[in-house]
């Protein structure tokens, strides 16, 4: 097995116990990716020579005894909407031609105190305006969709060519992609990690999350990641994040929802997912049925939120330069002009009682299982999934509709794979958790992999 | 039901919000612009009451960050 295909927990042991060094670590991820990236398209950017240099800087390091922790020497991706200074950020799109940061983001930052090794930036939707990322392919299927907006971040982890990844995740643009290609997916509670130096979408509504391929390895990156900043007006004061093992499910309030989680979703994966859900209750789990309050206005509250706070970051460049926005994106930054200012204030008025509607439900259990999205990955370039009430949903706001109601409440969200699809396609289980209970989310998240199996394989990729 | 904008009232909106549109922006606009006003219009069947926008719920900043 190459280096690569290590889980973070596996090689960072193994770096710890200087039986694999962050050289011959950093070497074979670089392999895998001059082997895979050519179909799959995971990077938009890649430093070879500076990630090698950072690897051999981090070998010196642990050999003079300067061990930094779990992550030093740990080869990762960044979505290319965090800025690292010295790299453009070019947010998968023409506008950010001739781009380049001046400075790191909060969270380049961090990973690189922490002694985690850059080796690229990881495509994205256009300004993570999409739930497609069509510079990507999915790592289980390279004909079908990687998801987004972070496909590159979640093709990366799942085809071996970065042991983590960085995503954002605005409506699923973290979970989305994980799901879609078998691998975990952290949106943590809004506040939790700052944004600064993130290229925003919806300032609102906009997470930075962890993707890796085992929820013990989410629970290891975290910590590096979460911490008050007061550049990020957003970010809370006094947060951080504590792991918490756990061995069983015994005492523990699952919520199981009967309305909007379980509505228009494939079969297949309402099948997956509930025998997710029912091997938790066999772990000792008490299942409890839930109705998610105000599901019909999920919708109308994500675009009331996003969309006009989209238009407003995007306002000078859509003046001087709109043509060099890909179309479907451009068009809605136009529309987005024509939004009244009162619809915009009703939906952060319906965002406030949603989020105590589900503080209340939080009394009730201690965390919601639910689809992460509601249909495996579809082939590319199909716009529309039709459902067999005659129904017909676009593909994004099917992507989008189980994913909305975690980034306008704020609470975290995970995704761990659950199974495949008779496609061999993956399916993902979404556990939700009250605000800031990222510790008993990432612990019932590790005994939910460690039942289901299979939790840290990469994907079968043809190199 | 929100009624449907013509194109040369997504024209004059665009206009007004300070993001001129070239002519044959005013359609596609005003279909999308149609879409999203349709689905966000759905809001004002809610009663928001007294509801303030941006509230956190009690509990949220102290949280128990160990879960």
């Amino acid at each position: 097995m190459s280096p690569a295909e290590l889980t973070v927990a596996e090689a960072s042991a193994a770096v710890a116990r200087r039986e694999v060094s962050p050289v011959e670590l950093t070497d074979a991820v670089l392999a895998r990716l001059d082997a895979v990236d050519g179909t799959l398209h995971a990077y938009a950017t890649v430093i070879a020579g500076t990630a090698r240099a950072s690897a051999a800087e981090a070998e010196r390091e642990i050999a003079a005894g300067r061990y930094r922790g779990p992550l030093h020497g740990i080869p990762f991706g960044l979505k290319d909407l965090i800025d690292v200074a010295g790299l453009p950020t070019g947010a998968g799109s023409q506008v950010r031609q001739g781009h380049l940061a001046d400075a790191d983001s909060a969270v380049a930052a961090r990973l690189s105190e922490a002694g985690a090794i850059l080796v690229g930036k990881t495509h994205t939707h256009e300004f993570a305006y999409g739930l497609t990322t069509p510079q990507t392919r999915n790592a289980w299927d390279p004909g079908r969709i990687a998801g987004g907006s972070s496909g590159g971040s979640a093709v990366a982890v799942a085809a071996g060519t970065a042991l983590f990844a960085l995503g954002t995740d605005t409506g699923g643009s973290v979970r989305v992609p994980a799901a879609l290609n078998g691998v975990v997916g952290l949106k943590p509670t809004y506040g939790l990690i700052s944004r600064h130096g993130v290229v925003p979408l919806s300032w609102s509504l906009d997470h930075v999350g962890p993707i890796t391929r085992t929820v013990a390895d989410a629970a290891l990156v975290l910590p590096a990641l979460a911490g008050h900043d007061p550049r990020d007006p957003a970010s809370l004061p006094g947060a951080a994040f504590r792991p918490e093992p756990r061995e069983d499910l015994r005492g523990l309030r699952v919520g199981v929802p009967v309305n909007h989680y379980f509505e228009h979703v494939d079969p297949q994966v309402e099948a997956a997912v509930r025998a997710a859900i029912g091997r938790m209750e066999q772990l000792g789990a008490r299942l409890v049925e839930v109705e998610i309050p105000y599901s019909g206005f999920v919708q109308a509250t994500q675009w009331g939120l996003m969309v006009p706070e989209a238009t407003a970051y995007h306002e000078r460049t859509l003046r001087s330069s709109p043509e060099l926005y890909a179309p479907d994106v451009r068009v809605l930054l136009e529309a987005g002009a024509l939004i009244p200012a009162a619809d915009h204030v009703r939906a952060r008025r319906a965002r406030s009682l949603m989020r105590q509607a589900w503080t209340e439900l939080f009394e009730r259990v201690d965390l919601i299982a639910a689809p992460a999205t509601p249909m495996t990955a579809v082939p590319a370039g199909q716009e529309s999934a039709p459902w067999p009430d005659g129904t017909v949903e676009a593909v994004s706001d099917a992507y989008v509709r189980l994913s909305a109601p975690a980034n306008i409440t704020g609470v975290p969200a995970l995704t761990l794979p659950a199974g495949h699809d008779e496609a061999g396609l993956p399916i993902g289980l979404q556990l939700l958790g009250r605000a800031l209970s990222e510790s008993l989310l990432l612990s019932v998240g590790q005994v939910c992999e460690q039942a289901l199996g299979r939790a840290g394989t990469v994907a079968p990729v043809a190199a | 039901m929100t009624p449907s904008l013509t194109a040369q009232e997504a024209a004059r909106w665009a206009d007004r919000a300070g993001l001129p549109l070239a002519r044959e922006r005013h359609a596609v606009v005003a279909a999308t612009a149609d879409h999203i006003r349709a689905v966000v219009s759905t809001l004002r069947e809610l009663d928001l009451g007294e509801t303030a926008p941006g509230v956190l719920p009690a509990g949220w900043e102290s949280a128990d960050v160990a879960g």
